[in-house]
């Protein structure tokens, strides 16, 4: 999806960096809204950089002031309670990702054992497999059992049916 | 709209009709709403606070260096504004020109910032090697499900059995059964000469990291030989690690 590959550090290059910050903080503006529009929901933004005493804000500062409010009318811990820094966010990306990362691991193991099992079913032996991996084709046997014990099952009540 | 999804389709700048989908777009879209901020901090220095309220009425926000720095900053610079009429008053009507706080000559402050920077940093490359972990593990699936597609020994019971027959189903599930209880021997063999201390066949025929991900089996410390031969080789803790299951420790423990 990126075109160039950004690296993720202070960018030196003083013209470079005005020029991204522009960018970017009209992108971010831009998400902001369409967070707010397609989902019906209260959001601000407030951006202060090294270029403008003022701060850029979305929507407006009355909105931004009526927002704020709303967030500090609740409890200290409601309030607290999703407030993130630079190093809570990130930290929740990572535990996103390893969530991912374990799921796909799952998902490959499930296919590679898959073959092995049809490699045994065509007369491949499997003295080379651990007790991991007979574990696990044991697991998927059974569970390729049921499925084909449902099937049949279903397959004999609609011939019985009478269709 | 096209029949087939290809990627990203244009979407209508409008409240979402369905819940189900504002709800996953919500999620979503404020992730990388947070995730832009994050970046426009790191790249370009800036200081963002983002307030968002979520369907369910929960608030949600980001700040750096904090949300209530950045909103305590903006407030004390916008007065509230004048209550009807555009009568001028000299007090209420501008925001503050305040110039922009002075950076901290409080040595104990800027240590403080220099170290959550350097956390930021490093958390950041984290980040970046996940991402790449999670990209090269995708690639390994693709890899696997292409390899499967061409494979040209494929024989009738391989593939979904919605499209096999009352016979076919019955046949497969003896051999099924049949290979089940093999296995079942064979486990019971390796499990004997285990406790008896004697050499066991533990070479995983399947890069030996994903078995100990599965969470299965106990295996003593191997070595695990995937497909092209490469051989990745345990650790003395008796679990097979490839370099994808280091790195995701993160510093906070292994599995």
């Amino acid at each position: 999806m990126t075109r160039t590959k950004v690296n993720l550090a202070y960018i030196a290059n003083d013209s470079e960096r005005k020029s991204t910050f522009k960018r970017r903080k009209k992108g971010l503006m831009k998400k902001a809204e369409e967070l707010s529009i397609l989902c019906a929901v209260d959001t601000c933004a407030i951006i202060f950089s090294p270029y403008d005493p003022e701060p850029d804000v979305w929507p407006s500062p009355l909105e931004v002031q009526r927002v704020i409010a709303k967030l500090r009318n609740m409890s200290p811990l409601e309030q607290n309670r999703r407030m993130m820094d630079q190093k809570d966010f990130i930290r929740q990306q990572l535990t996103r990702l390893s969530e991912q990362m374990a799921k796909q691991q799952r998902e490959i193991r499930h296919k590679e054992m898959t073959n092995v099992m049809f490699e045994c079913l065509k007369g491949k032996g499997f003295e080379y497999l651990n007790m991991s991996d007979l574990n696990d084709l044991n697991n998927l046997l059974s569970q390729n059992i049921r499925a084909i014990e449902r099937r049949i099952k279903l397959l004999e009540k609609r011939h019985n049916g009478g269709d | 709209m096209a029949r087939k999804n290809k990627g990203r389709q244009r979407i209508e700048m409008t409240r979402m009709s369905k819940e189900s989908n504002l709800l996953v777009t919500f999620s979503k879209r404020r992730s990388g709403l947070f995730k832009k901020a994050s970046e426009l901090c790191t790249l370009c220095g800036a200081e963002i606070a983002i307030v968002v309220f979520s369907p369910g009425k929960k608030a949600f926000s980001f700040g750096h260096p904090s949300v209530g720095a950045i909103v305590d900053r903006f407030l004390s610079r916008t007065p509230p504004p004048p209550r009807g009429g555009s009568r001028a008053s000299n007090r209420r009507d501008q925001p503050l020109p305040l110039p922009p706080p002075p950076p901290n000559p409080n040595s104990a402050v800027q240590l403080l910032e220099a170290h959550r920077n350097a956390a930021v940093r490093e958390l950041s490359n984290q980040l970046t090697e996940a991402m790449n972990q999670l990209e090269a593990e995708k690639k390994r699936g693709e890899g696997i499900n292409k390899m499967r597609r061409e494979s040209k020994e494929r024989c009738w019971w391989d593939g979904p059995i919605d499209g096999l027959g009352l016979g076919q189903l019955e046949q497969l599930k003896v051999a099924m059964e049949d290979l089940k209880r093999n296995v079942g021997k064979q486990a019971e063999r390796v499990r004997v000469v285990e406790e008896e201390g004697l050499k066991v066949p533990t070479a995983s025929f399947y890069a030996g990291g994903t078995s100990s991900f599965v969470g299965s089996g106990s295996g003593a410390g191997g070595v695990g030989v995937d497909g092209g031969g490469d051989v990745k080789v345990s650790d003395g803790l008796g679990l097979s690690m490839t370099p994808h299951g280091y790195a995701l420790g993160y510093g906070c423990g292994f599995f």
